[in-house]
């Protein structure tokens, strides 16, 4: 026979274990934002850097002038959400800052890190330096970028993306399997053994003849952004 | 005395994960990993709710956790079965979301998953047991 104190406690855990359901599921769905399916992309609505990659020199997987003193490799990943958020936050003003004024040129290195998906992602956005769209179509991936492992790269989203990126999708789908862009994918993942890269994004310097460097970022704003190459660039 | 030195020797464990996991989110590094699925983890929207690290929010709890075993009574042992309780709801949304959507799972979640049912398991045995203050 269980007395009242011990009933009162029972009581007690019963209602702790409803409080706990109901703050955790509302934490849930505060935190996902209402809970959306896992096959939901962002928006296009997004404010990418495309329309800041005007007027800028773009040869390949390489963006800025050619004489560009320093070289950064950019470590991505398409379904990455850091590296979205960088190309998003900081991406504009590095291209104000250090690309329009010829200090540093940057060069697209697109690997796998989430799953196989990604590298449908990059066979699409290698196909695009073939029209020197490469950069375009990085963003206009990153405009429609969905959950990790969703799949959300499909050959509609890509066709969809090479359009926004201003590329011929006829030719993008055509190049995507081509030897060069094989080529462009071993470049990148050898790149990335050699740089002892281990996540995205990941960013290395180089000024010819010194060694690459790894960018090591206090955060991934301008300012940090700032802060880690600087030294680096006087 | 016992089991409230074992609910706090648990949670300084649990804690010690969530703070390692939080540094690894702020300093932008790479998770110690023996089977390559913790970046993916730390790296997907799950991480974070509504913009702060959840291995924040684990960091938070287990210092609450740790708090309540300093306290004797009704009140804090009631607060730490709520705590843990909710530590516990929550792991298993996040293991969810490891064998589903991410599709990789993170050997430190996996580590913090048994540290708070370990500790939710002693905060219902210390509310079973905790005396009364008339006793």
């Amino acid at each position: 026979m269980l007395s009242s104190v011990d009933r009162n406690r029972i009581y007690l855990l019963g209602a702790a274990g409803l409080g706990a359901v109901i703050v955790a599921v509302v934490l849930i769905i505060v935190g996902t934002g209402g809970g959306s399916s896992g096959t939901t992309t962002n928006s296009g609505a997004l404010v990418l850097p495309t329309a800041s990659l005007a007027g800028i020199p773009q040869h390949g997987d390489i963006l800025g002038k050619p004489s560009a003193p320093v070289t950064v490799q950019v470590f991505e990943d398409p379904q990455c959400p850091y590296c979205r958020e960088w190309n998003v936050d900081t991406l504009p003003s590095v291209l104000a800052t250090y690309i329009k004024t010829g200090r540093i040129k940057l060069q697209y290195r697109g690997i796998e890190i989430i799953s196989a998906n990604s590298v449908d992602g990059l066979r699409a956005i290698y196909a695009g330096a073939q029209q020197n769209k490469l950069w375009q179509m990085v963003d206009a991936l990153y405009a429609r970028q969905g959950e990790e492992n969703s799949g959300w790269i499909t050959p509609d989203l890509i066709k969809t993306a090479a359009t926004a990126a201003g590329a011929d999708p006829a030719k993008i789908a055509s190049a995507e399997k081509s030897a060069a862009v094989d080529t462009m994918l071993k470049n990148s993942s050898d790149a990335a053994k050699a740089a002892a890269v281990g996540g995205t994004p990941t960013f290395v310097v180089q000024r010819p003849p010194g060694l690459p460097t790894q960018l090591q970022l206090a955060g991934l704003d301008p300012t940090s952004f700032a802060a880690a190459l600087d030294p680096i660039l006087k | 005395m016992r089991l409230r030195a074992s609910i706090a020797a648990a949670a300084v464990i649990g804690g010690a994960i969530a703070a390692y996991l939080t540094y690894v989110h702020y300093s932008h590094t790479v998770p110690i990993c023996v089977n390559g699925g913790c970046e993916t983890v730390q790296k997907s929207k799950y991480a974070e709710l509504d913009g702060v690290p959840v291995a924040l929010l684990g960091l938070i709890a287990y210092v609450a956790l740790i708090a309540t075993t300093f306290v004797r009574g009704i009140v804090p042992v009631f607060a730490s079965v709520l705590l843990a309780f909710v530590g516990v709801a929550f792991s298993g949304y996040l293991l969810w979301a490891q064998l589903g959507p991410i599709g990789a799972i993170c050997q430190w979640c996996i580590g913090n998953d048994v540290v708070i049912t370990v500790v939710a398991i002693l905060c219902v045995v210390r509310m079973l047991t905790e005396p009364t203050p008339a006793e």
